[in-house]
């Protein structure tokens, strides 16, 4: 220890090995994710039909109404929107995680993670990344394709400070995503069957989200109290920016907020996590 | 003949009976399932009431008459999720970890011991739920009763329940050549996509698609035919459309599951 202190007072000799370490997790995983295709790529052509049949009923909503637009919603717009809550949850959506991590706790495997020098957490994350990393490649080009044919409801591309701001909403959206999941996961240490909780929180958060449709078309009080959650950060809040409908002044304060609340679900997750190891009693396994 | 119908159904009143005790001793799971049914049955009327905030009509179908086919689904897909999606849900892991072996050797039918295993009574009220939302909004159509649509209605709904069951039935047997097919409660998710909405909504452009569903691949006709027998008009020829497609696929989703059985590879067992 004294050795390495004066060598490299600031331990940065540690770093690439941690950095590789979390590449490895990365690139296993990777290769897992592209081993059962089938499965992958049935799924993928079978997920277009919600949106062909959403898009098909707002057409029959916008014709019966006779209105041009509804709530602020063009009819372009809405199939914009539509089209865009896709990308918001390609980032923000985390499938199975909480369910792993409840199902690790339950069966005693979550000893490996405190006997081995890695932290759980970030080797799910890295796990996550490397999924996602294959699915928005793999997706990319029939999503590519997709807005490519639909490139007539989009108003255009938004100007580049809306550009780089959507971005990093997708982005803080993924991490609002991932801890909210993680500290799903973790309520494991203390039920010992969570998936009935998790399905309650995802059939909420399907509406919550603005994933079926913009949250803008409630009734005005709703709108508040939902804008105040931080779900819509998961689908709404992206499309939204991309759309033009958050005020360019009002940008960097918006994403200071969902800055803030991935800091608020990393917090939560990392004390959920030390407190349940406190009293995990490495059941089973 | 007779006899071995009385078997099945006596091996069937013991599986659930069977099904029924297990349930029960986890009281608490089955209140926190049947939360989650009446929440997801919110969220859809909330979504039903948006959209009806905006406009009084759509794709041809009034407030009551799109309530009425909300209802229909839902009855629908508890019936379904009441006696097969479950297990058919557990057959793609007998596949992947090798223990259909053991099931195959058993004395019945294998269709019947693959689908009718289980039976999930945690959904239950949801087809009561979907009978509510159908009384509904006949009573705020002002309905008047009328044997004949009723008749021609439970009927409908029956060739509903056998045709989204050999769809549901079809998908399962892929398993065997996925070997994961982790994702089936969501593949047969995005495949009811197809049945939830009126058939009327592909219009213009899109009528072609609406055609293919429902007359090449006739998923559309699970819901849209029942429904349309009750609250909108009364159309011999697709009742006896829907009767053909039933015979069709009930004998082809058992074709086809034979098919994959033989090519089952029996593996890590």
């Amino acid at each position: 220890m004294l050795v390495r202190e004066e060598t490299d007072p600031w331990g940065l000799a540690v770093w690439p090995r941690i950095a590789r370490k979390y590449f490895n997790i990365y690139r296993t995983s990777l290769m897992e994710r592209v081993t059962y295709r089938g499965d992958f790529f049935l799924r993928s052509i079978l997920r277009f039909l919600p949106l062909i049949t959403t898009i098909l009923l707002w057409r029959a909503v916008y014709a019966g109404s006779g209105k041009t637009t509804l709530s602020g919603f063009a009819y372009n717009e809405m199939i914009a929107y539509l089209l865009l809550v896709h990308v918001s949850r390609m980032f923000s959506s985390m499938p199975g995680l909480a369910t792993n991590i409840a199902r690790t706790i339950r069966e005693g495997e979550l000893k490996k993670y405190l006997l081995q020098p890695v932290d759980m957490i970030g080797f799910l994350l890295s796990y996550r990344i490397a999924h996602k990393s294959a699915y928005i490649v793999t997706v990319s080009l029939p999503y590519g394709l997709l807005f490519f044919v639909c490139r007539g409801y989009f108003p255009g591309w938004p100007d580049p400070t809306t550009m780089v701001a959507y971005v990093l909403a997708l982005i803080l959206g993924f991490f609002i995503g991932f801890f909210f999941e993680c500290s799903m996961g973790m309520v494991g240490f203390w039920m010992l069957e969570v998936s009935s909780l998790l399905y309650i929180v995802n059939t909420m958060n399907f509406f919550l989200s603005g994933h079926m449709f913009p949250l803008d078309l409630l009734p005005g009080f709703w709108v508040a109290v939902l804008k105040a959650l931080p779900f819509h950060y998961m689908a709404y809040f992206p499309a939204a920016i991309f759309l033009g409908k958050v005020n360019p002044d009002d940008l960097p304060r918006a994403l200071a907020i969902e800055f803030l609340w991935v800091i608020i679900f990393v917090v939560m997750a990392r004390c959920l996590f030390r407190f349940g190891v406190k009293r995990y009693s490495a059941y089973g396994g | 003949m007779i006899n071995s119908i009385l078997r099945y159904l006596r091996l069937y009143g013991a599986l659930a009976r069977y099904s029924l005790t297990r349930e029960m001793a986890f009281r608490g799971n089955f209140l926190v399932k049947i939360t989650v049914e009446i929440l997801w049955l919110g969220i859809l009327l909330a979504f039903y009431a948006t959209i009806f905030s905006k406009t009084s009509v759509v794709a041809s179908w009034s407030q009551y008459q799109y309530l009425f086919f909300i209802g229909c689904y839902f009855t629908l897909e508890g019936i379904l999720e009441t006696l097969f999606l479950e297990n058919c849900h557990q057959f793609s892991e007998l596949v992947r970890s090798g223990d259909l072996d053991l099931y195959l050797l058993k004395p019945i039918d294998e269709q019947f011991l693959f689908s009718c295993r289980h039976v999930d009574w945690s959904t239950v009220p949801n087809i009561f739920m979907g009978c509510g939302l159908m009384g509904v909004a006949l009573y705020c159509m002002n309905w008047q009763f009328d044997l004949l649509q009723v008749s021609l209605f439970v009927v409908a709904l029956g060739c509903g329940v056998l045709m989204a069951y050999s769809f549901l039935f079809m998908l399962t047997s892929v398993s065997v050549w996925l070997t994961r097919n982790q994702s089936l409660h969501e593949l047969w998710w995005l495949l009811t996509t197809l049945m939830r909405y009126p058939r009327d909504i592909f219009n213009g452009a899109w009528a072609p698609m609406g055609w293919f569903f429902s007359f090449v691949i006739p998923v559309m006709l699970v819901i849209n035919v029942p429904a349309r027998v009750m609250v909108k008009i009364i159309e011999p020829e697709m009742i006896a459309w829907a009767a053909v497609s039933t015979i069709a696929l009930v004998s082809l989703s058992r074709l086809f599951f034979s098919f994959a059985l033989r090519r089952y590879r029996s593996a890590s067992s």
